[in-house]
């Protein structure tokens, strides 16, 4: 294998502390349009409202998602 | 060119669209517009242009606002009488979005101008209201190969067709005979309801942004009507034709279909 193919897929970060709803799924979502399929973007977003709607607004597009206390990871498919 | 923060905000009810996409906006703002008229359909097509995000757009308009347009033509409000409508576009339509570049053309399209304001357009959204300009508009976009919107209503009703030059029936094809001038009413004699305008206004603004962003199927060999009265819409199929004035070519002739259903 060559060193390009097997370099682990990139990794974004999108810190969306503040950003109200919608604008965190479209920012969330443009990051999502600039990345390859299986590249993973990491978020940051505020309690309640934007933890709610953001992932599955995510896995509404069909990419994978998966929540821990303080991030969302989301694997674009 | 990334979408600023302002733009983000601006568009955000539809970059979350599924259909719509980042992509689909920054087509969008790379496209240029030419609507010709800025009356009873170029206002609402207008409108809806520049407030999607259009990068461009050219109002094409000779005439001054008149309080008898006023119950049809939302851009032009009662302290705008006198004014000239392509000026006046272009500052209501600059209050809603400064994002966008706004070029009033105060003049009327005729054939020896036709063919300067068309060029370099993008899309031609044809808003005109008399039968001679629409054939002319049809003609010049045809020659220039540039994708263009037809509409026109009367009284309670209106008509809509999407026209990819030389791949999809144009204007002349779908109507190869010219009304004589003055055997149809025009507004002025069979009226016109501002809401029908409105309609056909806005989906020529829907289908002018389909054209420039790939996002949807414009309509293509049909023609949208729709009855205001009863609420009713119709597509009607039609086709090119090979011995089009517009866009016909003998030496590459269009190949029949197996059967063209008159509705569909």
């Amino acid at each position: 294998m060559s060193g390009r193919a097997s370099s682990p897929p990139a990794r974004r970060e999108l810190d969306l502390a503040g950003v109200p709803c919608p604008l965190n799924w479209v920012r969330t979502r443009l990051a999502l349009e600039a990345m390859q399929p299986g590249e993973e973007l990491t978020v940051r977003l505020d309690p309640g409202e934007p933890r709610e709607s953001v992932p599955r607004s995510a896995r509404e597009d069909g990419h994978l998602v998966r929540e821990d206390a303080e991030l969302v990871r989301i694997v674009r498919r | 060119m990334t979408l600023t923060d302002a733009e983000l905000e601006r568009y955000s009810r539809q970059l979350v669209m599924p259909e719509w996409s980042g992509a689909a906006q920054q087509r969008l703002r790379s496209a240029s517009a030419i609507v010709i008229g800025a009356g009873a359909l170029g206002c609402p097509a207008a409108t809806y242009l520049v407030a999607a995000g259009i990068g461009r757009i050219g109002i094409v308009d000779e005439d001054e606002v008149e309080m008898s347009n006023l119950h049809r033509q939302p851009l032009h409000l009662t302290p705008d009488i006198g004014a000239r409508k392509a000026d006046n576009a272009m500052v209501k339509l600059g209050f809603l979005n400064p994002e966008v570049v706004i070029e009033p053309f105060p003049a009327r399209l005729e054939g020896f101008n036709a063919e300067a304001l068309l060029a370099g357009a993008d899309v031609v959204v044809d808003c005109s209201d008399s039968f001679a300009t629409r054939y002319l508009v049809n003609d010049v976009a045809c020659a220039l190969g540039i994708p263009l919107v037809e509409a026109g209503v009367l009284g309670l009703s209106g008509l809509v067709m999407s026209i990819r030059p030389r791949e999809s029936a144009c204007y002349r094809c779908a109507f190869p005979v010219e009304p004589a001038p003055g055997s149809l009413p025009s507004c002025r004699e069979g009226g016109v309801l501002g809401a029908i305008a409105g309609v056909l206004g806005s989906l020529q603004a829907l289908e002018a942004i389909k054209l420039v962003t790939g996002v949807g199927e414009p309509l293509r060999d049909r023609i949208l009507q729709f009855e205001g009265a009863l609420a009713s819409p119709t597509v009607i199929a039609t086709r090119r034709r090979a011995d089009c004035a517009a866009c016909g070519d003998p030496a590459h002739p269009v190949p029949e279909p197996a059967a063209t259903p008159e509705r569909v």
